[in-house]
């Protein structure tokens, strides 16, 4: 990797559009925009490019920027057309501040985004925290994943409803459920009317559990049921029983084969620019609004003007990552990401490579997909379904997919994610390159769906784990009996096959 | 003709002068010979110390401060001039960035854990340890605050010493960093991307200017070793490109001397350097042997960096700008 390159590129560039910037009209200069002719966004584009594969550091990169910001503030205050006595000071409050030019955390800036937040809980740490003494794993200590796939009916005086459980894993985080909940009555839909007192787990052995329900940030409507202490690596079945309800049993006999589903693994030698690029890509493809509920009112079948506004910036940031090697000029991926925009209506994206003719079946899925623009003709009830499989490491993180959600037109897949992850950071598009996974879904149609992350969630006691939502785009159309779960790093790809167990509110 | 010059960067360049408003009067600042002076201050060092003491600091004691703080700072690269223009700051719009500066600190005794905030109720350990780790946190922003706001005010007021100056700035800060390109700066960094960029950004405006090529096509390298490096067109129309490999120290001995263009010619080097008088390496075209030439500088002439003549006047820092050299075969 060339850093040296990458900001000398960058700070070219920051030449470049300081002298375009100038060279605008007047009229151009002073219509009051913070950023005329985009060229301050496509700077800090690239910056976060640059700084995404870690070409750039993050101190460096908000240097570039702050300086870039107060030369424009400058030249701009001495355009002869401003008003002199309010020309520095007004130029100085619409060309940004001073300091922080980046939205990143403490952690990260502080780090310079390598920050090593999480990784493999201790063994002895149990659910309270993945902080405690290290000690060698023994063979009780495998992690376990079950789906579940059941449902815990709940009814007290004030509250009726449904949990449903999707999966069970067992860590060294600790062990937990991850449930959908469904309230019938009353109408208001309250996650704190549910009564997680009385709700009792017991296992084989007759040793009970306490519960901590740990509700998601998203929709509500997923949340993580932590059981303490963990129950032992031995534990055979978990007898769960909710007020108003007879006893659900859950088996936790013998995990499906080795717990990975039968993933294949399969060696892909892309370099970190090429996998940028495709992330970035894969940002393209899934910002593109779907289908509209009203079937006579016509989608936009392109990228919204943000992204559009954006792509313009795409020939730059495949030069940079060139000029710090860590894109061969030879590389295929660029000329895709040319047909790609092509494909959405984005012309003006400056990659100078010829485009592609061919691309990726999972692109040409969802392009497929937006071209079609038919409505579904019986939309999917909302429902979710139950698969786990814990996938081989891509990239030192371990995947582990725990189940389906659809809601309100909306598709989201659950995985836990393992490893070392550094505290997120916005990257250029708005992808977050600290999850350097590229997840796609096939459904039992052949469609794919690109699984793009959407929430990551930490809780205290499970740093090392956070859970993590993954938006499918577009959402799934039918319950789909089995899935293809495409997950792909850098190096290497893996692809595995789950059946799905389907469940549906009452 | 030397490669590596022995005599001082700025033995081009002539005094220059400007007239900073100090406490009730307007006081002279000069430049003259890689040092600032101070007209109207005897003693500057004694001035300080007495400021550290409680008393008001002099706007001219300010402005040498940070003239010595951004000496060596290759940030000033990227915020300062490119071509003859310079940039206008005037003395009011410093005093109001500084202001608004202050008044903009957003971090308030109104703000979370900021002074005044009387605690209700005795913290619980986890929010005592989260409420510390937010007083850290506040602390930081509000000492990078202060030092961001010192840094643009530092550079607002060079910026406003005028044109002249500017450059001179310039100057000096490559000088302080051309004979140390193998070695990082003092955060690590290489000096090279800063460099380079300084290098083409106004190299390539100068190109424009002597041949009439889009400065998009200047691509500009920077030279080490012997010779004074190249200049090479290549292309034809929308192919055109002009790759240049200039030592870094162009920027300081060469553009800030205000020697870029001569006579139609681009300077590439100096082979004796003086003022009013030098003796210089020039291309008449690229791809061309280069020549020498005896320039004559014409003082009394407004001219910039690249010995052609600024436009725009009537600023305080423009006035400055007089002060520059105007070249002459």
């Amino acid at each position: 990797m060339n850093r040296e390159g990458a900001e000398t590129y960058l700070r070219l560039l920051a030449e470049a559009a300081m002298r375009r910037a100038l060279a605008a009209s007047p009229e151009q200069r002073l219509a009051g925009s913070a950023d005329p002719g985009g060229h301050r966004t496509r700077l800090k584009l690239v910056g976060q490019a640059l700084a995404a594969v870690g070409a750039l550091d993050f101190g460096t990169l908000g240097d570039i920027l702050v300086d870039f910001n107060l030369a424009m503030a400058v030249r701009a205050a001495s355009d002869p057309g401003r008003d002199p006595g309010q020309a520095l000071a007004t130029s100085l409050a619409l060309h940004g501040q001073p300091v922080h030019q980046l939205p990143v955390t403490w952690g990260v800036r502080l780090g310079l985004g390598r920050v090593e937040v999480t990784g493999p809980a201790s063994p002895g740490a149990g659910p309270a925290g993945p902080t405690g003494p290290e000690r060698e794993p023994g063979p009780d200590d495998a992690d376990r994943f079950v789906p579940v796939g059941l449902k815990v009916p709940f009814r007290d005086a004030d509250v009726s409803g449904e949990l449903f459980l999707m999966s069970y894993t067992r860590t060294r985080a600790g062990a937990r459920f991850f449930a959908v909940w469904n309230i019938r009555a009353p109408a208001l839909r309250d996650i704190s009317l549910i009564p997680f007192g009385q709700i009792t787990v017991a296992d084989d052995r007759g040793a009970r559990y306490g519960l901590e329900f740990a509700p998601s940030g998203d929709s509500g409507w997923t949340s993580e049921i932590v059981l303490c202490p963990a129950p032992p690596p031995g534990a055979r079945w978990l007898d769960v029983t909710a007020p108003g309800s007879t006893t659900v049993r859950v088996g936790l006999g013998a995990p499906d084969g080795d717990g990975t589903g039968n993933a294949l693994v399969s060696k892909t030698e892309t370099s970190p620019g090429e996998h940028l690029l495709a992330t970035i890509g894969e940002r393209l493809l899934t910002a593109v609004p779907d289908q509209p509920r009203n079937p006579w009112r016509q989608a936009t079948a392109v990228a919204p003007p943000a992204l559009r506004h954006m792509a313009a910036g795409l020939g730059d940031i495949v030069g940079a990552l060139e000029a710090a090697d860590v894109l061969s000029p030879l590389s295929p991926v660029p000329a895709r990401l040319a047909t790609l925009c092509a494909s959405l209506g984005i012309a003006e994206h400056g990659i100078m490579a010829p485009p592609a003719r061919q691309l990726p079946e999972p692109w040409l899925s969802v392009l497929s997909h937006y071209q079609r623009r038919k409505p579904e003709p019986v939309p999917l009830l909302d429902g979710y379904a139950a698969m786990t499989a814990a996938l081989p490491e891509l990239d030192g993180i371990g995947l582990t997919l725990l189940g389906l959600h659809h809601s309100e037109g909306g598709s989201s897949l659950y995985a836990l994610a393992r490893g070392p992850l550094p505290e997120a950071f916005l990257g250029p598009f708005g992808i977050d390159p600290t999850f350097p996974l590229s997840v796609w879904l096939r459904d039992s149609g052949g469609r794919w769906h690109a699984a793009r992350p959407a929430e990551r969630r930490r809780s205290g006691s499970r740093d090392a784990e956070p859970t993590m939502r993954l938006q499918l785009v577009p959402p799934l159309t039918r319950a789909t009996p089995w899935a293809e779960v495409l997950a792909g790093g850098q190096t290497a790809e893996v692809r595995t096959r789950l059946p799905l167990r389907w469940g549906y509110p009452s | 003709m030397t490669t590596m010059p022995n005599d001082d960067w700025f033995t081009c360049l002539s005094r220059c002068e400007a007239v900073v408003p100090c406490g009730s009067g307007q006081h002279v600042v000069r430049w003259e010979a890689g040092a600032l002076e101070l007209d109207n201050h005897a003693d500057p060092e004694a001035e300080r110390v007495l400021a550290a003491l409680g008393g008001g600091k002099a706007r001219c004691v300010e402005v040498a401060e940070a003239w010595t703080r951004h000496a060596a700072d290759l940030t000033v690269l990227l915020v300062g001039p490119r071509g003859p223009d310079g940039i206008v700051v005037g003395w009011e719009d410093v005093d109001a960035a500084g202001q608004d500066g202050r008044r903009g600190g957003g971090l308030g005794p109104g703000a979370p854990g900021g002074p005044g905030q009387v605690p209700v109720r005795r913290p619980s350990t986890m929010l005592a340890a989260a409420m510390a780790r937010a007083s850290a946190q506040r602390s930081q922003l509000l000492q990078e605050h202060a030092e961001a706001r010192q840094r643009r005010t530092d550079l607002l007021s060079l910026l406003a010493l005028g044109p002249a100056f500017q450059v001179r700035l310039a100057g000096q800060v490559v000088a302080a960093h051309a004979g140390l390109l193998g070695e990082p700066d003092e955060q690590g960094r290489s000096r090279r991307p800063a460099l380079t960029a300084a290098l083409e950004g106004r190299l390539a405006l100068v190109a424009e200017r002597w041949i009439g090529i889009d400065p998009d096509y200047v691509k500009a390298s920077l030279h080490a070793g012997p010779g004074w490096g190249s200049v090479e067109l290549t292309g034809r129309g929308e192919q055109r490109r002009l790759q240049v490999s200039l030592p870094a120290d162009w920027v300081a001995r060469v553009w800030a001397c205000g020697l870029a263009l001569v006579g139609r010619h681009l300077v590439v080097a100096v082979d004796r350097a003086g003022w009013p008088d030098a003796r210089v390496l020039a291309l008449p075209a690229p791809g061309a042997e280069p020549v020498l030439l005896d320039v004559h500088a014409r003082g009394g002439s407004p001219a910039g960096p690249d010995g052609e003549h600024p436009a725009g006047e009537g600023s305080v820092g423009e006035s400055a700008a007089s002060d520059g050299p105007h070249w002459e075969i």
